[in-house]
């Protein structure tokens, strides 16, 4: 049995969580505490993958990241191919999982008593310093719930992989791919390898967020 | 230190106005709340910008609307107690006292934050979290994190009203004992006029996002600048009657059918022209009541002489407090009553208050202040 599509799941998940902490965070702290004009239109386009079909988006990824497109343009002048690579599953569970973690961590940030910030600014604190020693640790739980619930969601994707990246096998073709394949095909028993790997992953993940949302101050 | 502040600010149904200034002491904001005190806070520590106005400590410029100064508040470095005390809930005491000082090199920060801990008390609980504090300890902690840093200037909102009566009036003392040890000047705003007299060299009362009156306490208390501020300051007693004769340094007036004389005040005499109205008030302890058994009283001795009677009463537990309604035509001047007088508890079981009803009452014309008309 090949196990290559789980191999690359985790490396896809993984990368794809990465990008989404890092590009996440300074966006839910923005729309969480400041005031802006466009602000509306900001958290709509934050929440629109999630209710938008993921075929429609990954047609549009793929649209914008074809040679094509505006941003494979710019690439395929700098000699990066991304459209059907194991990158392109990257962005495709990048997109498909940023809101979840960006919602999460915007309601984390909103919760924290501003006047603790406020108290650590008269302290003599940098706003940058007052996110990492404050805000960051007091809203810890939702930003760790976020991550995991961005990692299931960054493994689970099926519909916007498909469409940027393909379902190449030993290339691009995820777990979720691959175990549609193996039932296109009847191969049942490895379809159910792979399911209950899947399966079992994403529930331990979960125990681990029950877990985080008891630990308290 | 030295401090100017001016300051307006627009907000949605309130406007913050003030002016006021503060030397080397503890000035208190009082008045009831809502009235912008807070606001003032916030404003002088650079956590809300005044629309316009102007900010000054120890002559450097905060805040000036005009130049268009504005100095973050990280970098005002003043001390700030917040309404509940505001301590990071996932850092221990140690760390919570620690916080204002990352400026240090570890070893003066841990030598720093070690001396504050044992000033204040709080050496054995250095490992504890804040909730696992009373509500005194958190004071504490929140006085030393204000304080490690040694500000030229600590500012304190409420520091007391998140603390149960008993423990109150214990750590109100105790606060003004670490402030004039620390020798911090301080701003504290509270709505409770004996912690802005206890704690407060100089009161400045606010009113409706201004401020009506800035005096030493003393001064406060029994000059006050017009009714309102009587009525803030929870004066009791402030009563009208209408003027015969004012000299620099004596007024006489009737009121309820009474010929009654009152000193001028020394410091701003005040000449209302006769058949003009004119507000007063009469401490309810510095009334007298005359003891029957000792003659007819004196009238060099006994001025102001009144008869009335008893008509209601209220134990507060260490004085009596007791309603006392004129034998004169007319309705009483507070509603059933016409004065309030307050007598230490021996005083009421010697005099047997609580069967005789009916005195005579004399009052010093020292006791009797007259507010100048606002």
């Amino acid at each position: 049995m090949d196990f290559f599509p789980l191999w690359l799941s985790l490396k896809v998940s993984v990368t794809a969580t990465i990008l989404t902490v890092a590009t996440g965070l300074p966006l839910a702290w923005v729309l969480a505490l400041k005031r802006f004009p466009g602000r509306d239109l900001a958290e709509a386009v934050v929440v629109l993958p999630l209710v938008l079909p993921p075929t429609v988006l990954g047609y549009y990824l793929l649209v914008l990241i074809s040679r094509q497109g505006a941003i494979g343009r710019v690439l395929d002048a700098a000699g990066i191919e991304l459209a059907f690579t194991w990158r392109a599953a990257v962005l495709a569970a990048w997109v498909g999982s940023s809101a979840l973690f960006i919602k999460a961590a915007q309601a984390g940030f909103e919760a924290v008593d501003r006047r603790l910030e406020q108290a650590a600014l008269t302290l003599g604190r940098s706003q940058w310093s007052v996110f990492w020693s404050i805000t960051l640790p007091l809203a810890s739980r939702a930003v760790m719930a976020g991550t995991v619930l961005a990692f299931c969601r960054a493994l689970g994707d099926f519909g916007i992989t498909l469409m940027v990246a393909g379902s190449i096998p030993g290339l691009t073709q995820t777990t979720p791919l691959a175990i549609y394949d193996l039932v296109q095909s009847n191969r049942m028993a490895e379809a159910n390898t792979l399911s209950l790997i899947a399966v079992a992953t994403v529930a331990l993940l979960l125990m681990g967020i029950g877990r985080l949302a008891r630990l308290r101050f | 230190m030295a401090l100017s502040l001016e300051v307006r600010k627009a907000l949605p149904g309130f406007t913050l106005d003030v002016a006021w200034e503060a030397g080397d002491e503890v000035v208190t904001l009082f008045g009831p709340s809502g009235a912008g005190k807070t606001l003032t806070l916030q404003c002088l520590a650079g956590l809300v910008r005044p629309d316009s106005g102007r900010i000054v400590v120890n002559g450097t410029v905060f805040f000036d609307g005009a130049l268009g100064v504005d100095v973050p508040t990280q970098r005002r470095r003043l001390g700030y107690v917040f309404q509940g005390y505001a301590l990071f809930p996932h850092l221990n005491v140690r760390d919570n006292v620690a916080y204002g000082l990352r400026h240090l090199t570890t070893s003066t920060r841990r030598e720093r934050t070690r001396e504050v801990l044992e000033r204040l008390g709080l050496a054995d609980l250095a490992s504890r979290r804040p909730r696992e504090l009373s509500g005194g300890q958190q004071q504490r902690v929140a006085l030393g994190r204000a304080l490690a840093p040694d500000p030229a200037l600590i500012l304190l909102d409420e520091p007391l009203s998140a603390l149960d009566l008993p423990l109150r009036q214990a750590l109100r003392d105790d606060l003004r004992a670490v402030l004039a040890e620390w020798r911090t000047a301080a701003v504290l705003v509270t709505h409770d006029f004996t912690e802005a007299y206890r704690l407060g060299d100089r009161i400045v009362v606010y009113e409706a996002g201004r401020v009506i009156q800035t005096a030493p306490r003393a001064e406060l208390l029994w000059q006050p600048a017009s009714e309102r501020v009587a009525g803030i300051v929870g004066i009791r007693n402030v009563l009208h009657g209408t003027v015969l004769k004012a000299t620099p340094d004596r007024i006489q007036f009737s009121w309820r059918g009474q010929l009654l004389e009152a000193v001028n005040s020394p410091t701003r005499s005040y000449l209302p022209a006769p058949e003009r109205p004119l507000a007063f008030f009469i401490r309810p302890e510095y009334v007298r009541l005359i003891r029957k058994d000792r003659g007819s009283p004196d009238p060099g001795h006994h001025m102001n002489l009144m008869q009335g009677r008893v008509v209601g009463e209220a134990d507060f537990g260490t004085t009596w407090t007791l309603y006392v309604r004129l034998d004169a035509p007319g309705a009483p001047a507070q509603g059933e009553y016409d004065l309030e007088i307050e007598v230490p508890r021996l005083v009421y079981e010697i005099l047997d208050l609580a069967r005789d009803r009916q005195w005579q009452l004399s009052i010093h014309r020292g006791s009797i202040h007259v507010l100048p008309s606002s």
